[in-house]
């Protein structure tokens, strides 16, 4: 066990090669992480950052397959909006079914995750997105178009930060401006802690939890994207599930809060990074990177109500 | 298509029904409970897992179903004093302890997956075997669907009645519900809140350890990670769709059970449509259910809302 951890710890942060590779496994994190943070504040339950998060690889890759001879920075901005749509449309998609019709978008938004999975199973397992001439079912795309990969920013192979990680910095400053300085920010902090009072103040709601699910799943969706053009360049469902899960824990633990959020997603980056480096030295298996965060969850559930009970007891003592 | 309609098929889809409603019976039936004392409770699925492959070590390890089955509920009420911990004692948001145990469940199975399971041959185990009542056996047609079952399904079955009588006929039920829609009332009475939540979340995991057991043991031949592949959350939108009203929720499982069984017997009988369709109908069906059916009138009024003495 020991040598299992000590390994952990090497294969996080013991080389450059290993910090960057904890770098890129925060990227989509702290993408899903920000997303999960903007929906949670508005105490708006969106969990269906998994389903979302494939939604954005797949319409970056179709999109990657009709796009025509573009120049390479337009071209990367089109999968950019690609992913963001994807995801984006998907979040929507459970918004509109809270909006119309009142289903709870803690079911709506599982239901549809696995909605997506078993699409995406189609496409690649006998549907159009089959590798061609594979004798094996291997249930992945063929590779991207290497025209379309994401730049690289430092580092090669396993550990390179494609400029995702740009992005996904620019998105953390861009959602702390959003909750904490504009009037949509407001609305948010607002519906989360007091949805009648902004009922009263003539705020529409629907339009509200519309736009809270459409960004959230919009960025869950860039992570998707990120992933697949930047790290795997091939679609594949076991390289992009697990990082939702991931990102609702990094978006909890950070405190709900863009800064936060993104130190957790270095935590569980440098974690992700770490197991796989793990594995190769002490065969120790990756499954115990998801039940540690399940496990931290929990524990900071706990401790949030430890500081909860210490600072009401404090208030009591000044009053 | 049409020829999944005719005779002996018909029949074999209707009996593959009766026997994959039956984990969801059983944990629908225990999730109604928890529900109805106030408790949004999202982590059946981590739940049933842990009841499959605490089912799958004991009975490949004793070769005993019967064993494994008795500690799989027992592994599942230990796993609901965390839930209740979390929930009743330090009150912290239900779903999120929820998403937490999923997670942690699904994690760890995965871990033992890869440690002792995979790369090797997974070790056998003997299920539940099919028990023909006499005589009724033999009634062409329903004898087949509805006799020739495991002997848990016949359990299944019964479930709903009892949960029903337990809900509105005793006293304790009644109490139950209370705790769901007016606690306060309870608590001035004098009688214990927390303690009536601890057993219904305690009821509602050992019946998901049920449902889970016999996924495994009455239904498939292998363990796979994913064995409950979101039943655990069809059970929650059962819940939901069937107005918290016990056969309304039997109604709704047994929506998804006709479709899970169709869609077997569908890549069996090889339809020409891709078997991904099917897989995902139970699914597509939920939402559909959840936007058709909204009448949400016999919700529990403090469902989700940890109660707090003012």
């Amino acid at each position: 066990m020991a040598k299992a951890f000590s390994s952990l710890i090497v294969g996080a942060f013991g080389s450059q090669k290993a910090l960057l590779g904890s770098l890129a496994k925060a990227t989509p994190l702290l993408l899903v992480g920000l997303g999960t943070v903007i929906a949670f504040r508005a105490k708006i339950w969106n969990i269906g950052q998994e389903g979302q998060v494939l939604a954005g690889a797949m319409c970056a890759y179709w999109a990657s397959l009709w796009i025509g001879p573009l120049p390479y920075l337009i071209a990367v901005a089109v999968l950019v909006l690609a992913g963001l749509a994807g995801g984006g449309v998907l979040g929507l998609l459970a918004g509109v079914l809270k909006t119309r019709f009142g289903t709870s978008e803690i079911i709506s938004t599982v239901m549809l995750n696995y909605i997506v999975i078993f699409l995406l199973a189609y496409l690649l397992d006998g549907g159009p997105w089959m590798e061609s001439g594979a004798t094996v079912a291997y249930h992945q795309s063929p590779p991207v178009n290497a025209m379309l990969e994401w730049p690289t920013l430092f580092g090669q192979g396993a550990a390179k930060l494609h400029f995702g990680f740009i992005l996904a910095l620019g998105a953390t400053a861009l959602s702390a401006l959003l909750l904490e300085r504009t009037p949509l920010g407001y609305e948010i902090r607002a519906f989360g802690s007091n949805p009648t009072a902004l009922r009263f103040r003539g705020t529409d709601i629907s339009r509200l939890l519309l736009v809270v699910m459409l960004v959230s799943g919009a960025l869950a969706g860039l992570a998707g994207a990120g992933e697949l053009f930047g790290t795997s360049h091939r679609l594949r469902a076991e390289t992009l599930l697990g990082i939702g899960s991931s990102g609702i824990v990094v978006a909890m633990v950070g405190g709900l809060r863009p800064s936060g959020a993104m130190l957790a997603a270095l935590f569980f980056g440098a974690l992700k990074s770490g197991a796989i480096y793990m594995r190769l030295q002490s065969g120790t298996p990756a499954g115990l990177v998801s039940a540690m965060e399940g496990l931290v969850l929990l524990f900071f559930l706990c401790a949030a109500v430890a500081t909860r009970v210490h600072i009401t007891v404090r208030s009591e003592a000044h009053a | 298509m049409l020829e999944l309609f005719q005779g002996p098929l018909f029949i074999s889809i209707l009996a593959a029904m009766v026997r994959i409603a039956t984990p969801l019976l059983f944990s629908a039936m225990g999730e109604l409970v928890t529900q109805r004392a106030g408790i949004w409770n999202i982590s059946v699925e981590g739940t049933m897992l842990l009841g499959a492959v605490v089912a799958y070590v004991i009975a490949s390890s004793t070769g005993s179903p019967w064993l494994a089955l008795l500690v799989a509920v027992l592994a599942c009420a230990l796993l609901s004093l965390i839930l209740s911990f979390v929930t009743i004692v330090l009150k912290s948001e239900q779903f999120i302890a929820g998403l937490a145990l999923n997670l942690l469940a699904s994690g760890l199975t995965l871990f033992w997956f890869q440690t002792y399971i995979i790369g090797r041959d997974p070790p056998k185990f003997a299920g539940f075997e099919a028990v023909e009542i006499p005589y009724l056996s033999d009634i062409p047609v329903l004898g087949t669907v509805l006799f020739s079952q495991r002997v848990l399904t016949y359990v299944s079955f019964l479930l709903p009645l009892a949960v029903w009588f337990f809900l509105y006929r005793t006293r304790y039920g009644l109490e139950v519900r209370c705790v769901g829609e007016n606690p306060k009332a309870l608590d001035v009475k004098g009688l214990s809140v927390g303690g009536r939540q601890c057993l219904a979340i305690m009821f509602g995991s050992v019946m998901s350890g049920f449902g889970g057991a016999f996924l495994m043991l009455g239904y498939s031949d292998r363990f796979v990670p994913d064995l409950i592949a979101g039943r655990g959350w069809l059970v929650v939108v059962a819940i939901i769709a069937g107005n918290w009203m016990p056969f309304r929720v039997v109604g709704a499982i047994f929506i998804f059970a006709l479709l899970e069984a169709i869609g077997i017997h569908a890549q069996v009988v090889g339809v020409s449509i891709p078997h991904h369709v099917f897989l995902v109908l139970p699914y597509v069906a939920s939402l559909v259910l959840l936007a058709g059916l909204r009448s949400r009138t016999h919700q529990p009024v403090a469902l989700g809302i940890p109660y707090r003495r003012e």
